[in-house]
């Protein structure tokens, strides 16, 4: 079930406002698609943090008394990765084809780890697109019967029902991989020294001369 | 050996400034886990090398760390009980200039637990402080 959240028009824009916004406890948004205007709007940043925590991708808001479905597009995080700055939000209606991406979650261990190999998770997520009522939290792969050097390509993924997989076919899921053996560079001895990186365009005897005055 | 350039276009750069937060690499991109720092500083090649060393010997050759940040900046000094002037010294160090929220290290294919402990010892060679992060969160 979608969260309801309470949105506001905005009319002030730019950094200054939007900082003073924050501090207030709200979250500067914008709304879009449909072929309808694009929309500034101030939500409650509790609201759509508690939202987030769900899961949710599918959110309704509620904008001049009136309820609409809209679609989580894309989300600004500050550096830390912790605090939401900024939404972008799509019109969307529950019977409408989305493209979304989804988050692949492996299940299992391989029979290759077990062997000495190690799992490598090339893809975090995969576009796929499907009805927005139906969009799945995440894609559970079990890896339990790779082996060593066995990959796992995009085709291989079964999806929910009415879900369909974009992108190519081929690309590279997950791998299991046998670990090379380190080896172990020698360190130069103390006045041997080491060869500085080649600079590009230099004449060999432009680098002498300026050794030479030093 | 010590990580640094190739082929650079000069030999020697002005100092810089590591005003404001990082705003790329600060996600863990490749491994489950990484180390976020959380102040600006010079890495040196050589921390950067200790830690890859912690790191690579906690795990046994078990899962895969990936280094984020490359030392492509030349650091140089002059020579002990050196009079001043005679122009500037010559390359001492390679650095990677770090900005908060930067992600320094990062190991995948290993369980929580031990990601972890092996991320603890190489924020231990580290110049500056870090946080852990997982892929997850």
């Amino acid at each position: 079930m979608a969260e309801v959240l309470k949105a506001t028009k905005r009319t002030d824009r730019g950094t200054h406002k939007a900082r003073a916004l924050r501090k207030a406890g709200l979250l500067p948004a914008v709304l879009y698609g449909h072929g309808e205007g694009t929309v500034s709007l101030t939500l409650q940043e509790h609201e759509l943090e508690v939202a987030l925590i769900h899961g949710e991708k599918l959110l309704q808001i509620e904008l001049d008394g009136k309820s609409q479905n809209v679609l989580i597009k894309d989300i600004q995080y500050d550096t830390w990765g912790q605090k939401v700055l900024h939404v972008d939000l799509t019109r969307v209606s529950l019977d409408e084809l989305v493209t979304v991406a989804v988050k692949i979650t492996l299940l299992g261990t391989p029979v290759g780890v077990d062997e000495g190999g190690s799992l490598q998770q090339v893809m975090a997520s995969a576009d796929i697109q499907c009805r927005v009522d139906q969009i799945p939290e995440e894609i559970r792969v079990q890896v339990n019967a790779l082996k060593i050097d066995d990959v796992l390509h995009l085709s291989d993924i079964e999806l929910p029902e009415g879900s369909k997989l974009l992108g190519d076919p081929e690309a590279l899921v997950c791998n299991v991989v046998t670990i090379a053996e380190e080896i172990e560079e020698e360190e130069p001895e103390e006045g041997e020294g080491i060869a500085g990186p080649e600079v590009i365009g230099a004449k060999p005897d432009e680098e002498e001369t300026d050794e030479d005055k030093d | 050996m010590a990580m640094m350039p190739k082929r650079i276009k000069h030999r020697k750069q002005m100092r810089g400034k590591m005003n404001g937060h990082a705003t790329r690499g600060q996600t863990v991109a490749f491994g489950d886990y990484g180390i976020q720092s959380l102040e600006a500083h010079w890495i040196t090649a050589r921390q950067l090398e200790a830690g890859r060393v912690a790191a690579t010997h906690y795990l046994h050759r078990e899962g895969k760390v990936y280094i984020r940040v490359f030392p492509d900046k030349p650091i140089s000094s002059k020579p002990l009980e050196t009079r001043m002037g005679k122009g500037k010294g010559e390359t001492k160090d390679w650095v990677a200039c770090v900005k908060p929220g930067t992600v320094l290290f990062e190991i995948g294919g290993v369980d929580d637990e031990t990601a972890k402990m092996a991320l603890v010892r190489v924020a231990h060679k580290m110049p500056v402080r870090c946080r852990l992060l997982s892929r997850r969160a």
